[in-house]
């Protein structure tokens, strides 16, 4: 038991990383197999080698839960899972575990931390906010790396009944509106303590560049972002305050 | 911008962490604008433009949602970068040369974000048969090489964007007039925030979150009447 759990730490250490090699070959797949090995360790010789360089095969997920295939995948190599078997399980993985992890944390924890933050500085908390936003975010995040590793060991082969944990139901649930809400807060509250210092002219332009931005980004969203725009109106900005006397 | 060397490594060093958290180690979210900004601020010993800049490209971070192989702009040596350009200019003109020298270093950022990939895409191939022989060695050395390759990545756009920095005031500051410090600074506030509403409306979508955006909306919008 403490073997698997010293096992299980290290893999969780190296799940830190999963995303360090990242490419458009085999996109997470060098860092799964890098995470993984700690808990193959105690394989027999001929069934090592083989299952850490399945472990190295293309992969592709949620890196916050990319642990849950990893989990999964060793347990099948300790099961004796068949190798084909191995492989379609992670494959069926990839699809799965990347929009949960999307939901959940890209378009749910994350901008509601973030949105609350935000609101937070400009009500004029400062750096606390941004230090309560670090601690918190990251409990939530280590707590799902460790969760993911800890469901993928036990369940093996059946995985798929620890992506229907009632807690994830019941989180993606919640942090859908949540989100919504708090970065909906933030947005007046953050333009009022960005435009404090603008005199009032500034301040009406300020609303007149920031309505026609937000209408180009809704319609041309398929070949316009925020940085193209953002430099484009720079640079117009730029022109005009060197002509302007 | 004249900056102690010692401040200027501590710059670099703290812009070179924030790269690599971004996508290889550990994704604890330093990376995030805010965190960035107010940190980079703090080794300047000026919080309140940290928190100020780190706003403006959180607010422009919500256009990006990183799914799959997705390219984006890099906003956490940005970040880096536009706080040091800001500090060395007061006010208002400070925020506006900031914001450009920022949104220029995450364009390079994202840039070399991609180049860094397929470099990546070569070497794994390259080490492929190392990789299928099963050698844990060799997928560590492959692995590690990747961590190496981002950090020197994230080093070098750290000290473009501190270069810029370094050049904004001198090419910039003195051509510009005090209307046209103001109209930068307009530009970067207003697209930014067009972005953080655009980027939150597309992760809301017309589903029954829509609503609770509204409310939350409105909630901020009497918030701020009510403070003023």
């Amino acid at each position: 038991m403490a073997a698997v759990n010293g096992a299980l730490t290290r893999a969780l250490l190296r799940l830190f990383a999963v995303q360090g090699s990242y490419n458009y070959e085999r996109m997470l797949g060098v860092g799964t197999g890098v995470a993984e090995e700690p808990l193959l360790r105690d394989l027999d010789a001929a069934k090592y080698g083989p299952a850490v360089a399945r472990g190295g095969h293309f992969f592709n997920a949620h890196p916050y839960l990319a642990g849950l295939a990893i989990g999964a995948a060793a347990r099948a190599e300790h099961d004796g899972a068949a190798p084909d078997q191995i492989e379609r399980l992670r494959e069926a993985l990839c699809g799965p575990l990347g929009s949960l992890g999307d939901r959940l944390v890209w378009a749910g924890w994350l901008p509601f931390l973030s949105g609350l933050t935000m609101a937070a500085i400009a009500l004029g908390a400062g750096w606390i906010a941004v230090a309560a936003f670090l601690f918190i975010y990251n409990i939530g995040h280590v707590a799902l790396r460790w969760w993911a590793l800890k469901a993928g060991w036990t369940h093996g082969t059946r995985v798929s009944v620890a992506l229907h944990h009632p807690v994830l139901q019941q989180a993606g649930a919640v942090l859908g509106p949540a989100m919504a809400v708090a970065v909906g807060a933030a947005l007046p509250l953050t333009a009022a303590f960005l435009s404090g210092p603008f005199a009032p002219w500034a301040r009406i332009a300020l609303a007149i560049v920031a309505a026609v931005s937000f209408i180009l980004l809704r319609l041309l969203s398929a070949r316009l972002n925020g940085l193209r725009l953002s430099l484009a109106v720079a640079a117009l900005a730029l022109v005009a305050g060197v002509l302007w006397p | 911008m004249i900056l102690p060397l010692e401040v200027l490594l501590a710059l670099v060093v703290w812009g070179t962490v924030v790269g690599v958290d971004l996508v290889s180690l550990p994704q604890m979210m330093i990376a995030r604008p805010l965190v960035a900004g107010t940190v980079a601020g703090a080794i300047l010993g000026d919080i309140p433009t940290g928190l100020k800049l780190g706003v403006v490209f959180e607010l422009l971070q919500y256009d990006i949602l990183p799914v799959g192989a997705v390219r984006y702009p890099e906003y956490g040596p940005a970040t880096v970068a536009a706080v040091a350009t800001a500090h060395a200019s007061s006010g208002v003109l400070g925020l506006g040369l900031g914001a450009l020298v920022g949104l220029v270093t995450g364009l390079i950022g994202g840039l070399t974000i991609n180049l860094l990939r397929r470099v990546n895409s070569r070497v794994v191939h390259a080490a492929a048969a190392q990789l299928e022989s099963g050698d844990p060695g060799a997928l560590v050395r492959v692995h590690v090489g990747g961590l190496l390759r981002d950090a020197l990545r994230a080093a070098l756009v750290t000290i473009v964007g501190l270069v810029l920095a370094w050049l904004a005031r001198p090419l910039l500051g003195n051509a510009i007039t005090v209307r046209g410090a103001v109209l930068l600074a307009v530009a970067a506030v207003s697209t930014a925030l067009a972005a953080g509403a655009a980027g939150t409306l597309r992760l809301v979508g017309r589903g029954p979150n829509l609503a609770w955006f509204a409310a939350g909306l409105g909630g901020g919008l009497v918030a701020t009447l009510w403070l003023r």
